[in-house]
Formats: structure tokens, sequence, C-alpha cells
């Protein structure tokens, strides 16, 4: 299933896995190359010894409710982080991703669940650069919704400069 | 006032242009209702009872002529000939078509005007003193304030998704007419030992099903940091605010639960990040925005005015609204002037079409082409000549906008209620005319002096009535509409929440109520004393007693 990466399709490489109770993570991690887990499950899985066991690469899909005061610890270790959005209204993954930027996370930064084209243009500037539309395929169209207001009045994670620190002021007084 | 720049009117816009694309979409089927509502509803487009509801903003309640101009053509041309002012200081119209709406936006960004974020969890209109910049006791004047808030809060790429609605109120003076203390946000422009000027903040305030005063989490913050201190605690609440529960989603059940003290510790922190980021305000911007609201050139006026001393002499209606509906203006010869939207019988706070022409012609010539609209549903024109009132008094009376009630019991916040809300529980416009009817001898509510009646047709409190020295809350039992009284709510500086009289009383005996809790207070009051006042002095128990006395 094709995602949206930096206003590009590109093929979802990345595995989710979300053991349910009983089973080991240990078993289910093996042979998969990208792996994503649950941000509670860094802990444990971090201190297996993953190379041996397939995964090449880890990230971590984060939820409203997790606490991420410890995550500037793991980021060098991550390389994608997904930002999940339950509902098109609970609006946490926005300040969630400014919060992520500021700790210098350059990485891929993942929207996945229910969120909008019509929250694109948003979500790009806190930080998002990869779109997972919940099982949807984007299309080509999609990239428009990125530009559909052209200035912005607040700085943010793509541009941290507020109106008023912008050129385009100077040009305009 | 502020005018646009490119950047200002292009994202307005380009906001009106994706807006119609979002429509087209949805009645296209392309958007699922779920997705529209929360698009719709940031840009102030409710469905209601009777048909869409769109609401306008009117940022910090200040517009210009040419603009209620436009409002008035708008009711004239999408409506059914008129708009409703609410406690936002915005305007809305109840009857426009779902499919005329981006036209409608686009109708108002020719002058400057839009639908940006007057509903949904957003942030909404900032809101301030209807007298600010014309008012002798200010601190500063909080316009520019609201202006620069209102820039940083629109299409906020953060915080468009909050918890729950979230509304700001500046005031600059130590008069509080912007209900400030029953906001998620209060700022308040005050002076430090040093002599600067600064905000005093204040947090999680606000009515609803559970009315709270705010409470003050910064004492002093420097100007310059107002927006990284703002984002903070937005960027706090949007974290930790309760999801689950649309009635506990405010930022005050968030403040209340944790506590102010903790709640302050976490945005102190948040705020450390930030302060000396990029969101620091630059003193070209604040000076910019400044110069948009300096001093209208005002004539050099004598204090007395002959001609004016004598229409007041000899014509007593105009004394009447000169004394009621006038005030003092800081600069010598001028006044200002509240437009009444509380007529006789009518909806509190409604306007047509062809009164807002006339106000609009009026600011024109006689108030520098200025209106404002206040929190309590009144209109302004806040710098008359003194020797102009009587010209302007003849036109307003002319078009039923001077009734001599400003401050009076008939003075009412009133919701729309059951006629026109989807979520009122009881009507209130029937209710506001009982009162209107009963209470017609203007002599009587001058006697009784200042008194505030908020209702509102259910818990979620859009009428302010735990703030209103009486409240009225509109409850429905068995598919019956019954009124709960409350008495002692003060949404001024003396903040307070109004205490519940007893059991609800039936639609046809709210008159014969409130004449009982009158008498009541004429009877207790001493010299001079208001009558929030007495209730604060005496109880509740002496209203009771008159008002559930068993008949004989």
């Amino acid at each position: 299933m094709p995602l949206l990466i930096d206003r590009q399709l590109v093929e979802n490489k990345w595995v989710f896995i979300n053991p349910e109770e009983g089973q080991q993570s240990s078993d289910l991690v093996v042979g998969i190359e990208y792996l994503l887990i649950p941000y509670a499950l860094i802990e444990e899985i971090a201190i297996l010894n993953l190379e041996a066991m397939g995964p090449q690469l880890l990230g971590v899909q984060i939820n409203g409710d997790d606490d991420i005061s410890d995550l500037a610890k793991w980021l060098p270790q991550l390389t994608l982080i997904a930002i999940e959005f339950p509902v098109f209204r609970d609006g946490r993954g926005f300040s969630l991703a400014r919060q992520i930027r500021r700790l210098g996370y350059q990485g891929e930064l993942r929207a996945v669940g229910h969120f909008g084209r019509d929250q694109l243009g948003y979500l790009q500037r806190c930080g998002f650069n990869a779109f997972d539309f919940n099982g949807d395929i984007p299309t080509e169209e999609l990239v428009q919704a990125f530009d559909e207001i052209s200035f912005h009045y607040q700085g943010a994670a793509d541009d941290p400069r507020p109106i008023y620190r912008q050129e385009i002021i100077s040009e305009l007084s | 006032m502020y005018q646009y720049n490119k950047v200002d009117q292009k994202i307005v816009d380009e906001r009106v242009e994706q807006f119609r694309d979002q429509t087209r979409r949805f009645l296209a089927g392309e958007l699922s209702d779920d997705e529209f509502l929360a698009l719709r509803l940031m840009n102030g487009l409710y469905i209601q009872r009777q048909a869409p509801m769109l609401r306008v903003a009117i940022p910090y309640g200040l517009m210009s002529a040419n603009q209620l101009r436009k409002l008035a053509h708008i009711a004239r041309t999408y409506d059914k000939g008129y708009g409703h002012f609410t406690t936002r200081t915005n305007i809305q119209f109840n009857w426009p078509k779902l499919e005329e709406v981006p036209d409608i936006l686009a109708e108002l960004a020719q002058v400057e005007m839009h639908a940006i974020q007057t509903s949904g969890n957003c942030i909404r209109n900032t809101t301030t003193d209807h007298f600010a910049g014309i008012t002798a006791d200010e601190i500063e004047d909080p316009r520019p304030w609201c202006e620069i808030i209102r820039q940083w809060s629109t299409l906020h790429p953060e915080f468009a998704f909050l918890p729950r609605k979230f509304k700001i109120a500046v005031t600059g003076s130590s008069e509080d007419r912007a209900a400030s203390q029953v906001h998620d946000i209060g700022l308040h422009l005050v002076t430090n030992e040093q002599g600067e000027v600064g905000f005093e903040v204040l947090v999680g305030g606000g009515l609803g099903r559970t009315p709270v005063i705010g409470k003050v989490i910064h004492e002093f913050l420097p100007k310059h940091d107002l927006l990284s201190y703002l984002d903070a605690i937005l960027r706090v609440y949007n974290l930790k605010g309760r999801r689950d529960n649309k009635y506990k989603a405010r930022i005050k059940i968030l403040v209340e639960s944790m506590g102010i003290d903790a709640f302050r510790d976490l945005v102190e922190a948040e705020w450390q990040l930030t302060k000396d980021t990029e969101l620091r305000l630059t003193d070209d911007e604040i000076n910019r925005v400044k110069g948009f609201f300096q001093p209208h050139p005002y004539e050099r006026l004598e204090a007395e005015s002959p001609s004016l001393s004598q229409q007041l002499q000899s014509d007593v209606d105009f004394k009447v609204w000169f004394t009621r509906n006038t005030r003092a203006h800081k600069v010598t010869g001028y006044r200002s002037v509240v437009v009444s939207l509380k007529p006789h019988l009518g909806a509190p706070g409604d306007i047509t079409d062809l009164q807002m022409d006339i106000v609009a012609d009026l600011a024109d010539k006689y108030s520098f082409s200025e209106i404002r609209s206040t929190h309590d549903q009144n209109l302004v024109l806040g710098d008359v000549r003194q020797d102009d009132l009587y010209e302007v008094w003849k036109i307003l009376a002319e078009h039923n906008l001077a009734r001599a009630n400003i401050n009076t019991l008939t003075d009412m916040i009133v919701c729309p209620g059951f006629d026109f809300c989807s979520l009122a529980n009881a009507k209130t416009l029937n209710i506001s005319d009982a009162i209107n009817a009963e209470f017609d001898d203007l002599d009587y509510l001058y006697d009784l002096g200042d008194i505030q009646l908020n209702m509102s047709g259910c818990i979620n409190a859009c009428g302010h009535h735990h703030v209103g020295h009486i409240g009225i809350l509109g409850v429905d039992k068995k598919g019956e509409d019954w009124y709960q009284i409350t008495l002692g709510g003060s949404g001024r500086e003396d903040a307070s929440l109004g205490k519940v009289l007893g059991k609800a009383v039936a639609a046809d005996e709210v008159p014969s109520v409130l004449r009982k809790i009158l008498q009541t207070y004429v009877e207790q009051r001493t010299d001079e004393e208001r009558f929030l006042d007495t209730v604060r002095r005496v109880g509740l128990d002496p209203f009771k007693e008159k008002v559930y006395a068993v008949a004989h």
C-alpha cells in the first residue's frame, strides 16, 4: 500500500508489530527488516539483538496517551516515528509532532490513522513528512492540498518565523 | 482600525476557495459528514433547527461602516433581512443556504471579513472592552493586542483540533466589560512596580455546565512574551485536555483537576523552551499594529455645549436617552453612544438590514466610520460630538434603535434559544418578550437602576446566565419549558457566579417571579445600593421567601 512521503507516492516498507497478550515480541520480530512497534514496547525491544533476528531499522508508533518524556534518549536508534490519530478531531498529534521536531529528530515523521486531506497543510507545518491514509491509496491530487494557503502567520516546524519575522512583512510595510 | 495588507487579504481569499472546494466535495459525497462537520464549524457554519447558521467574525467587536453595510447586504441578499449579534461580538445569519455560503464568504473577503474560527474546537474570536481606546481609565488600548492574537491564532496549524473551543478576552482598564474572568484565558493589561506595562494572565474560567472563575497563572507577563506564553498554555491544553467527554474537555476542567499550581508548572516548563525563540514579539511588530489604533483626529471642543444643554432641557425623551444610552468619552466634547438592540418587543441582539445601513450611515457621518459590537449584544458609536447627539438620537429613535434601557433590566443578554438553536432545551425569546411586556414602565426600570439579566435556553450557557445579576436558565421537564432562576452573578471585575434561587418556575410565571424578586430588592435596598449589592449583602433568603411563599 503506497504512502505519501515528501509529497511522493512511495511503497510502505514498514511492518507494524503489536504483540497480543501471551505473544513474545521476540518471536514476532524475526525476519522483519523494517520494524515498527508501539512506543510502549521500546524498552523491551531495544534490548534485543535486533540485527541478528532480522530487523535492520526500528520505528515507534506513538499515540496521545503515551508519555514521551524519555523519547529523546531513543532517538538515535529510530528511523521512523509514527503518530496515530485515533479520530479526525483528536489534535494531540499536532503538538506531539512539534515537540518531537523540537528535540531535533530529522527522520521520517508519519501520520497514521484518521486524519484527512484537509489537515495535510497543518500536519506538514507541524513537522509530518509522511502520511499513511489508513488503507486508502493516496492520489496525486492530494499533493495540491499542502499549498492551499500560501502564507502563514505562525512559526511552526517547517518555518519557525512568525509573520513578523518573515521578509514579506518588510516588503509590505 | 486594522487594515489588511496583501498577506492578510491573500490568506482570507485562499481560505474562501479552500472552503468552496470543501463544500463542493461534501455536496458531491466525497467528504464524510463527520469530516465536513469539523471543517465547516471552523468556518462558522452550523446546521441548526431551521437551516444552516453562519457566524461571521467581528474581531474584538470593531467594524467599519463599509463592513456593516456589507453585513446588511448579506442579510438582504442571502438571508431573511436580519442578523443577530452574539456575546462574542460576532454576527449570526440564521437562514443562509449551504451551497451559497462560499459566495457569502467571498463577499465578506471583499471588505476584509471572514468567518474563520467562529466555531469549532479552535481559538475563537478574541473579545475586548467595547469602550477600548475611548475610556478615560485605560492603562493601554487592548485592541492592538487583540489583533496580534487574532493573527497568531488564525489558521494556527497546531491548535485547530483542540479538545474543545477556546476563548480569549483582553482588557485594558480596571473595569471589566469583556467578562474576562469567565474566559479560557483572560488577559489584563497591568502596570508593574517599575511602571512597565504587561499582562496579568488568568486561565481556566468558563461558563457552560461547569461555571468557573478563572485563576491567575501569571501575575506579570512582559508584553514581548505574550504569544510564547499563550502558545505554551495551548500546547499543554492540547496534549492534556480530556477528549473522552466533550462536557469535560474545556481547559477549566483540566486546571481544576490538576490544580492551578501543577498546571502552571507544566506551562512554565513548556514556556522556558519557547520564550526566547522567534515567537518573541518584536518592537517593530508591536509598533506596526499599534499604528492602526491611533486616536482619531478629534476636534478641540468646549466641555459645555449650549445647544446640547438647550436640547436636554427642551426634550425630556432625549434627556432620558442621553442619561441612559450615552457615556463619557476621554476626549472633551465627545460622547460614546450605545445603540440599543433591545427594543420593546423583539429578539435581543437582532438587527435588520435597514437598521444596519442606518447605523453605518450614522458612523460615517458622526463617528469616524467605526462601529463596535458589545459583549451584551448592543452596538456602540464610539466617538460622537456632543453637538451631534440630538441628530443621532432622532435617527436612531426613528428606526427603533434608541430604547433608553442600557444597563436596565430589559437590556438583557439572551441566546436565540429553542426557536433557532438545535442544542437548546427551552425557548428564550418568548420569555424576553414576556419580561418586556411586564416591565414596560421605563421609570420603574430607572428606579431599579443597573441590573444585568442574562438568559440561556440550555446548560451550554451562551446567554451567560451564571454571571447575570439575575440569571434565567431554560430547562426541559417532560417536554415542557421551565426556568431556573439564579441571583448574584457578575461577569465584571467583581466576577461571581449566581446562586440558584430554588425550584424552576413555569414559563408563564417568570414575569411575576421577577416582579417579586424586584419588590424584595426595593424593600431591602439601602440608599443607592445596586441590585447586585443588595443580593450580596442580604443573601438569597428574603428573595426565596417572597418567591416561594405559600399563598394564603
